[in-house]
């Protein structure tokens, strides 16, 4: 079986010494920033991305994305025992999670989640591996045509199904279009957009755009919200966090709805993790006998989520490893390490680099195990850290920020352009951008233009070679009809907006009120 | 007598910046060679993006006319603290050195907090200077300077 041998080479580059160690610093990263409101898998990916420099590609981005399954593990820790999310997908876990810690429950809703968790990222790791190499094969025959319009698709499905307004994220994905632009045209050596400044001439960096976004942004507009900050009075013993009998049974259906929901959530571009819980948390609700134990402490409520979400972690990663196209900021930012580290992404990733991308599986293996050591015996610590008060984290995160871009290049310009992003981000911020879609536009906006020109070149200047190509025509048709889909969502929604238009100012209501 | 104007600030606002930064995106372009649909020049692709934008913010900038929204409230202490501290961080690095950065950096960043504690900032600030150093210059082994006094 040629799975076998593939996994087998897989494992044999995941269990080098290096690789493990840099997959467990992944991982306890990902639960440390999980676990802490506050910072998210983000800012911490972008505020790593310089260290990717310094360490094989395989290393690098099974660290990369060790933080970001991590921090689905860890992101309900903060919900059950402060209501509080510590990431964004997390947000559901506190509708019955925090329920379950006033009633005491607290152990047994946090050991749920690492279970349920495990049970999530597994099957979809399975599925990862399963599909992959099929999708890929797949996309080998794909021409220059048939990529501009994948991309349009992706691009547009990442806008109009995220959170917040379908115009606001187009509109941010083409902002990141035009950033993409900026440096030197791979075809004709023309300086576009430096405005004769020499550093500009590579490009903006993507390590100080998503560092400006994510990081300083999201530090200024968290110092208000975090400053009461309270730990948490719980102590967590072992004992108390067995579940019954009768818990576990009631969990184990709704794990695997909430993985299958989430498996198709992720693997879908822009849907991704929070879309999922939101969703699996409705369907639950929905398939319930008793629909009323929902927000006082249900276990359903809290495994079937968090299955789904982590699930969609994993399954986030068959469009970015084999298409190119990166479902989410956090994928968009894999690409960029990728291409950081000279490797193409593309369909081609899984034939040319098979010890990458076999490295890679294999790693979510041992790290999803690590995540089951990390979050069951050791959930005490991870329980002491909420109370790190924000005043010494934020100082802290803002070093790591600096020194980091300062060290890409060794240039003091980076960190400049770290802060005039950070302004740019808060102000979207305050306007209600997403930043997410964004990065998107910026990671593709130059491999859209290459492909566009390329297809153009074929076609001798002919626009319809994209309704010639069959697979180029149904992507642009599946664009329209997603299109037109979000454009009759927003008439009808027209209405009701009016009334609770303040009320979704908070992203979690926002969601919530569309989730079902 | 005050009128009440229905507006969704924030979408108003985005909007209007959309539509002048891509009419501007798109004009700074044609500065380039614009070649043709077959031979695309490198005015052509970011030509369309401005104009997008344009269009987009005009979408953006509608909408926000039919219904109200509370005007976005700037957190100036924070913002001020921050960028401050970044940049200090900016101008220190290259002429003094990582340790003189770092001190900067949490110093000026401690002011974004409503009370700032000077105990607290100043452990704070030497025990950022020891694990910069450590992980960065030591661990990594990235080439920085860490302390220098001339130029």
């Amino acid at each position: 079986m040629e799975l076998f041998s593939n996994l087998a080479l897989g494992f044999s580059e995941a269990f080098s010494p290096q690789t493990l160690l840099y997959c467990f610093i992944g991982v306890f990263l990902g639960t440390f920033i999980g676990v802490l409101p506050g910072i998210g898998a983000l800012a911490t990916i972008s505020m790593l991305l310089p260290l990717t420099f310094h360490v094989p590609p395989t290393a690098a981005l099974v660290m990369l994305a060790g933080i970001y399954y991590g921090a689905q593990y860890g992101g309900s820790t903060a919900s059950i025992l402060l209501n509080l999310p510590g990431t964004p997908s997390a947000a559901v876990a506190c509708l019955d999670g925090y329920p379950m810690a006033q009633k005491g429950r607290a152990g047994v809703a946090l050991f749920l989640t690492t279970i349920a968790s495990f049970v999530g990222a597994s099957l979809g790791i399975i599925i990862l591996t399963a599909f992959s190499p099929m999708l890929s094969s797949v996309a080998l025959s794909f021409g220059p045509a048939d990529y501009f319009a994948m991309m349009v698709l992706g691009l547009v499905a990442a806008a109009t199904l995220a959170q917040g307004s379908p115009v606001k994220g187009i509109s941010m994905v083409l902002v990141g279009l035009a950033l993409g632009m900026v440096g030197t045209d791979v075809q004709t050596g023309q300086q576009r957009f430096t405005f004769d400044i020499p550093q500009l001439s590579d490009g903006i960096s993507l390590v100080a755009l998503a560092m400006g976004l994510f990081g300083v942004a999201e530090v200024i507009a968290s110092i208000r919200r975090m400053g009461r900050n309270e730990g948490a009075k719980e102590k967590i013993t072992l004992r108390s966090m067995m579940p019954t009998g009768q818990d576990m049974k009631q969990s184990t259906l709704p794990m695997l709805r909430g993985t299958g929901i989430g498996a198709i959530f992720g693997a879908l571009p822009g849907a991704g993790a929070t879309i999922a819980s939101f969703i699996s948390y409705a369907v639950e609700k929905k398939v319930a006998r008793d629909p009323s134990r929902f927000g006082k402490g249900a276990v359903e409520g809290v495994t079937a989520p968090e299955s789904a979400n982590n699930a969609a972690a994993q399954t986030a990663f068959i469009p970015t490893l084999t298409l190119g196209i990166p479902g989410d900021a956090v994928m968009a930012l894999m690409l960029g390490a990728m291409i950081i580290q000279g490797i193409q992404p593309g369909p081609r990733l899984v034939s040319d680099h098979p010890e990458l991308f076999w490295g890679l599986i294999a790693s979510f293996w041992i790290g999803n195990i690590m995540l089951v050591i990390l979050n069951l015996p050791l959930i005490g610590i991870w329980v002491k850290m909420l109370a790190i008060p924000y005043r010494l984290l934020y100082p802290t995160i803002l070093l790591f920020i600096c020194i980091g871009v300062f060290s890409v290049n060794n240039s003091a310009f980076d960190v400049l352009l770290v802060m005039l992003f950070g302004i740019f981000g808060y102000a979207m911020m305050l306007l209600r951008f997403e930043p997410a879609p964004l990065i998107l536009g910026f990671i593709l906006g130059p491999l859209m233009e290459e492909h566009l020109r390329r297809a153009m070149l074929l076609s001798r200047g002919d626009l319809m070679v994209f309704m010639e190509r069959p697979i180029s025509a149904g992507f642009l048709l599946s664009t329209a009809a997603l299109l037109a889909w979000a454009g009759y969502g927003l008439l009808r929604k027209r209405k009701a907006d009016s009334l609770e238009a303040v009320e979704a100012a908070t992203p979690a209501a926002d969601l919530a009120r569309r989730a079902p | 007598m005050r009128r009440t104007i229905k507006l969704d600030y924030a979408d108003a606002i985005g909007g209007v910046l959309l539509i002048v930064g891509g009419i501007w995106f798109a004009l700074y372009a044609m500065n380039y060679d614009m070649g043709t649909a077959r031979r695309m020049g490198p005015a052509y692709f970011p030509f369309g993006i401005g104009c997008l934008v344009a269009l987009f913010g005009l979408g953006c900038l509608l909408g926000a006319l039919r219904r109200a929204g509370a005007m976005p409230v700037i957190e100036w202490r924070p913002f001020f603290a921050i960028c401050g501290a970044v940049l200090a961080f900016t101008l220190v690095i290259e002429r003094f050195g990582l340790i003189p950065a770092t001190i900067a950096l949490v110093l000026i960043s401690a002011l974004a907090d409503e009370k700032p504690s000077a105990t607290v900032t100043i452990i704070l600030a030497a025990a950022l200077c020891l694990v910069g150093v450590g992980i960065f210059s030591w661990g990594l082994g990235i080439p920085m300077p860490i302390l220098r006094w001339t130029n």
